[in-house]
């Protein structure tokens, strides 16, 4: 901690959820007490939203702990005030600058909103996976088992993780043999099948928005009733 | 709907049929996913806590729970994106949590309905704390436990007929001398 004198916010904060948060909370510690990185960095969910409270948003902006906060929602849950602490620190997240936003996040929704997924696996390579591993799983005992692609009139259309496809495909097949056995009428689609929505992590509603669209789409080019988000 | 629905679909309806023998005698617990429990009850409106326990338990001998449980257990520390992030020491050192749970419960099987928390217990906190576990998503467990009958002739013949001509549409080859199975 520095030990220069810290400046007041004007008295708007963006991050506060509420504007009566300084009366509202009670500062009594309890999500503080049941979260598991209260300490790290010197800091907790209370004083998170103290900081809030005093208009002290780009201090927590730019601090490490809106992102190792894993959103888990424990505090608000146990805050006997509902003083909504998730909302804050997503907020927070959002407002850090995007070429500053920790890991691959960021680029990973970006990724997503050009290539349809957020590890850029291309077209090709996706429908030649999906060939390939049917032929293995006919193989491995599921005669007639095969992906169907944009079928249309399919009742459950499925989104993908792309981390499956891209290092551990062999996991998508727990699904697939549910399906088999169950004779599901099912189907993924060839292009933009990516399940897992990285904006949501990064505070990106917008891309967050796009992504929920274009698989909406999807599922209704093929006419499906279900849409599963295997997450 | 979601993946829960559909598992229960599957298990009342008798569309999958399970082998309870697969995982006898071992004892199991399950992990609480944030977004499906307090995530999804502030969204929705509704929790998947018991749905969760419900189809363990048509899979499972026995099961127990951790403590604490459902809406306040612990975060398996790979939350909000953590797992794609650069502070691997605080994922770890949150997930510590988690392992005192799973070591308290006994079990030998963690079930885990979400990616990010299996991979978290699975390939980080396992590890990293000693665990004596085996880690399965949840859909695994069901996969895994399924009673699998092959399609009758006449549904692989028609499979095969849609299959080929879906990658034909698509262009994708696969090798020429590969012969559907008989
Ligand atoms: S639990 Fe709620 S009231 Fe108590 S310190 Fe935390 S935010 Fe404030
Ligand atoms: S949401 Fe963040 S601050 Fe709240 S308990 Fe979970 S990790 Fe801690």
């Amino acid at each position: 901690m520095s030990q220069e004198p810290i400046k007041l916010g004007k008295r708007e904060s963006k991050l506060r959820v509420d504007p009566k948060w300084a009366d509202v909370c009670l500062t009594c510690g309890t999500c503080a007490g049941g979260c598991p990185v209260t300490g790290v960095d010197g800091m907790d969910p209370r004083k998170a939203v103290r900081m809030a409270a005093l208009g002290l948003d780009d201090e927590l902006i730019n601090s490490r702990f809106p992102w190792v906060c894993t959103l888990c929602g424990r505090c608000e849950r146990a805050c006997p005030m509902g003083v909504e602490i998730l909302a804050m620190m997503r907020t927070a997240r959002g407002l850090r600058e995007r070429d500053k936003v920790p890991g691959p996040i960021h680029k990973g929704t970006m990724m997503s909103m050009e290539r349809g997924n957020n590890l850029g696996i291309p077209y090709d390579d996706w429908l030649f996976l999906l060939a390939d591993m049917s032929k293995e799983m006919e193989d491995e005992g599921f005669p007639g088992f095969y992906v169907p692609v944009d079928k249309v009139g399919a009742r459950v259309i499925s989104t993908v993780n792309s981390k499956e496809p891209f290092g551990e495909p062999d996991d998508m097949k727990f699904w697939w043999k549910i399906y088999y056995a169950a004779h599901e009428s099912w189907t993924v689609s060839s292009e933009n099948w990516e399940g897992v929505t990285w904006g949501l992590f990064g505070g990106d509603d917008e891309s967050m928005k796009e992504q929920a669209r274009r698989v909406l789409e999807n599922a209704r080019k093929v006419k499906a009733e279900v849409l599963l988000l295997p997450e | 709907m979601n993946i829960f629905e559909l598992m229960m679909e599957y298990i009342k309806e008798g569309r999958v049929k399970i082998d309870r023998e697969k995982f006898a005698g071992k004892l199991a617990t399950v992990h609480d996913p944030c977004n499906y429990g307090r995530k999804s009850e502030k969204a929705f409106g509704k929790a998947y806590y018991d749905e969760i326990r419900w189809i363990t338990d048509q899979i499972c001998d026995t099961w127990v729970d951790t403590y604490p449980t459902r809406e306040n257990n612990f975060c398996c520390g790979a939350g909000g994106g953590a797992w794609a992030m650069p502070y691997t020491n605080e994922r770890l050192y949150y997930g510590r949590k988690k392992a005192e749970q799973i070591e308290q419960t006994g079990a030998e099987i963690v079930v885990a309905p979400c990616h990010n928390c299996r991979d978290q217990i699975m390939k980080a906190l396992t590890k990293e704390y000693d665990l004596e576990i085996e880690t399965f998503y949840l859909w695994e467990l069901l996969a895994e436990a399924i009673i699998v009958e092959p399609w009758s002739e006449e549904e692989v013949e028609k499979a095969h007929a849609e299959a080929e001509a879906q990658w034909e549409h698509f262009g994708v080859e696969l090798d020429d001398d590969w012969e559907p199975p008989e």
